[in-house]
């Protein structure tokens, strides 16, 4: 029911499936996301999508990331595949009354009468893209041949998590630069290049700092801002027919490994969850360069003292500070379990726990 | 005519045929709308074809994509080393041969190529419930044809009956009739009686060959629209394969594509430091070149620049001589002018030589 299929594929069967897609879902709402964060309503579509009430059966399984329990690549695209075909074969299918009278006459009836529901549902919904990037205009100097953009891309980044990324720069046109964005004859529209996208969709999965670093550098750029929020990992444990079924893979971080530790001892009939809800900024208007993630220390604080040094040198050639995060959503059972890490780390997170 | 034994109740006798009358034109006319029904589900069936062969072709082109950066992960299809095997694999990104290899991340192109692909298989797996319902569409108007066959053929045994009965009659009749006197009423009365009966033998007789031609034709039409049913069973039943098997594929290649996408962009940042590398040691190697240049320069010629030095030197002392000792004569005359200038005037004025006393 929940097995390990492929490279950090799990497969969780019904009724398991939308069990644990509803507390997901649960859990995005109380997390409180703002606008660093990936869109929730558009995730909790996909994952309303995902679960067998939405598709009525026409599905035996979703695959999960077995590292972050976050639907994968293949879950995403599956409603997100459904919904462009299901508009072309909502044309072409009888309509629902007909469709449901007929469901008695052979399978196929039946089954094209819960699909149509199905696709129906979907041409309504909002569903979380697999990667989205959009670039906006800010503000455009022509007589200084210099404008600024706010970029922004989604994605499922490669260690199965959900990834928000804005960064807000200042172009300054010359013989030199490369051209990061551009915009159109009207002065109105911005347009990322290849370059920039390029760019910022490999180091999306970086921290911000490395992000700012690397555009800072380029020739007439002037980075002010870029932002992290990350959803994941979620770590999971259901009970469902006197089994506990639980995330496959949890990681190496504190917290997974304290999970692990805990998970074997934890009873009960309700399921387990710890939710991390990350945000990373390197900006100039961050006053003190700090980290509150217990997950996540500053990356000075992570260099031996021969790097520090070098490092050192690379920031004082930057004006950025940075902060980081990390709030969490939890069920009560789970809770200690994340103070414990808190704690340990000497940060104060917010904690938010799902009632039943 | 009391003691006739012909039975002519057969003249009286309604015949009862289940459903509507028949005729050459409503049974042509009924076929006609069978085959209408069975032409569209062929016409159906041709443009299912023709967009299931474009739809299987592409889906195993993107299925193929995908399947070498499978194997390029396992390790089985790089031949000619890393590079040429991940310039060979990219090549078939759509986009990705024009552009530099630096500008776009490979795992977003790979994404792309994923979501295609999915894309490529629900359409081509809509068509096996599309085909499904053609084949329980195509198995009710088996059913219609069945009833219709059941139907021309208690027709045709009625006629055949009825036919028969009116022959022996007939026959009945003329036998009668070869007793009678010749001209005489009951002669008459039974020529008339057999006309009648020989007018109803026609039309019973038409009415059985109608049903007879429309029993094989509706058995006929049946043969076809039964082999139409099993084309489309099998065409759906392989989609189904095919689409299912793709569909495991995707599915169990997501997390791969991910992770050989991050493990691409990671080598295309590692190829631009390479890159930043090369460009790097270019201008040191041609910095080295042009200071060692200048130092070979300077050994080879520094003897003769220093000789110039010299030459030049020398020149100048000659010429600041020759002008000084010019000066000194030019100084000279100047100086042996005033000392004759002077001794004239001495020798014009002698008393202005004695002071007064004082």
């Amino acid at each position: 029911m929940s097995e390990l299929v492929a490279l950090h594929t799990q497969a969780l069967a019904e009724p398991l499936a939308s069990m644990h897609l509803r507390l997901l879902g649960r859990a995005l709402e109380a997390g409180r996301l703002n606008k660093g964060f990936p869109d929730r309503r558009a995730l909790a579509g996909t994952l309303k999508a995902l679960a067998g009430d939405a598709h009525h059966g026409l599905y035996e399984q979703v695959f999960v990331d077995s590292r972050t329990g976050l639907p994968n690549l293949a879950s995403l695209t599956r409603v997100l595949a459904d919904r462009e075909v299901g508009v072309e074969t909502l044309r072409a299918l009888d309509d629902q009354a007909a469709l449901d009278e007929r469901r008695g006459e052979a399978e196929v009836f039946e089954r094209l009468a819960r699909k149509r529901r199905y696709y129906e549902l979907l041409s309504t919904m909002e569903l979380a893209p697999v990667d989205r990037h959009r670039v906006w205009l800010r503000r455009h100097e022509p007589g200084q041949s210099r404008a600024s953009f706010r970029v922004e891309l989604t994605k499922l980044s490669a260690s199965g998590c959900y990834v928000h990324l804005v960064v807000e720069l200042t172009q300054t046109a010359s013989l030199w630069a490369q051209t990061l964005v551009s915009v159109d004859a009207a002065g109105e529209v911005a347009q990322g290049t290849e370059a920039l996208r390029g760019i910022v969709y490999r180091f999306a999965d970086f921290d911000a700092e490395t992000l700012f670093i690397r555009l800072h550098e380029l020739e007439g750029v002037s980075v002010e801002r870029v932002q992290r929020g990350v959803i994941g990992p979620a770590l999971w444990a259901i009970p469902v027919g006197g089994r506990l079924h639980h995330v496959a893979e949890p990681g190496d971080d504190a917290l997974a490994r304290t999970w692990s530790a805990w998970l074997p001892g934890a009873a009960g009939a309700a399921p387990h969850l710890v939710v991390g809800l990350a945000s990373d900024t390197a900006a100039n208007d961050v006053r003190e360069e700090s980290s509150n993630d217990p997950l996540m220390p500053l990356l000075a604080d992570n260099l031996t003292e021969a790097e520090r040094a070098r490092y050192s040198i690379l920031r004082a050639r930057h004006p950025f500070r940075v902060y980081k995060d990390r709030k969490f959503v939890v069920t009560g059972s789970a809770r200690p379990l994340v103070e414990g890490v808190c704690s340990a780390a000497g940060t104060r997170n917010l904690i938010y726990e799902l009632t039943s | 005519m009391a003691d006739s034994k012909l039975n002519l109740g057969a003249l009286e006798k309604q015949v009862a045929y289940s459903g509507e009358g028949i005729s050459v034109r409503s049974l042509e006319e009924d076929i006609a709308k069978e085959r209408t029904t069975q032409n569209t589900k062929v016409e159906e069936l041709k443009v299912l074809r023709e967009r299931n062969v474009e739809i299987q072709s592409a889906l195993a082109e993107e299925v193929g994509k995908l399947r070498k950066f499978s194997d390029y992960l396992d390790g089985t299809a790089t031949t000619g080393g890393f590079w040429a095997g991940f310039k060979e694999i990219v090549s078939h990104i759509p986009g990705f041969r024009n552009i530099a290899i630096s500008k776009r991340s490979i795992e977003e192109l790979l994404k792309q190529q994923y979501q295609i692909s999915s894309r490529r298989v629900k359409e081509a797996a809509e068509y096996v419930d599309t085909l499904k319902r053609s084949e329980q569409d195509l198995y009710k108007e088996i059913d219609r044809i069945n009833g219709k066959i059941i139907e021309m053929a208690k027709n045709e045994a009625m006629a055949v009956d009825y036919v028969l009965e009116l022959k022996g009659l007939v026959d009945a009749m003329e036998a009668e009739k070869q007793a009678a006197e010749a001209g005489s009423v009951a002669y008459r009365d039974l020529e008339a009686k057999q006309d009648k009966a020989r007018a109803l033998l026609a039309q019973h007789s038409g009415n059985l060959q109608l049903y007879s031609a429309a029993e094989d034709r509706y058995v006929s039409l049946k043969d076809n629209t039964r082999k139409l049913v099993e084309t489309i069973r099998n065409l759906g039943q392989d989609i189904q394969l095919y689409t299912t098997a793709a569909a495991i594929k995707l599915d169990m290649a997501s997390g791969q594509i991910q992770a050989i996408g991050t493990a691409a962009d990671a080598s295309v940042v590692m190829l631009e430091l390479k890159r930043s590398l090369d460009v790097m040691t270019e201008s040191m190697n041609a910095t080295t070149q042009f200071v060692s240049d200048t130092q070979v320069f300077f050994r080879r010629n520094l003897d003769g620049l220093i000789k110039e030095l010299e030459t030049f030197d020398e020149n100048t002392t000659k010429m600041l001589d020759a002008n000084l000792a010019e000066s000194r004569k030019i100084e000279d005359e100047r100086i042996a002018a005033a000392i004759a200038k002077a001794q004239k005037h001495k020798a014009e004025h002698p008393s202005a030589e004695k002071s007064p006393a004082v």
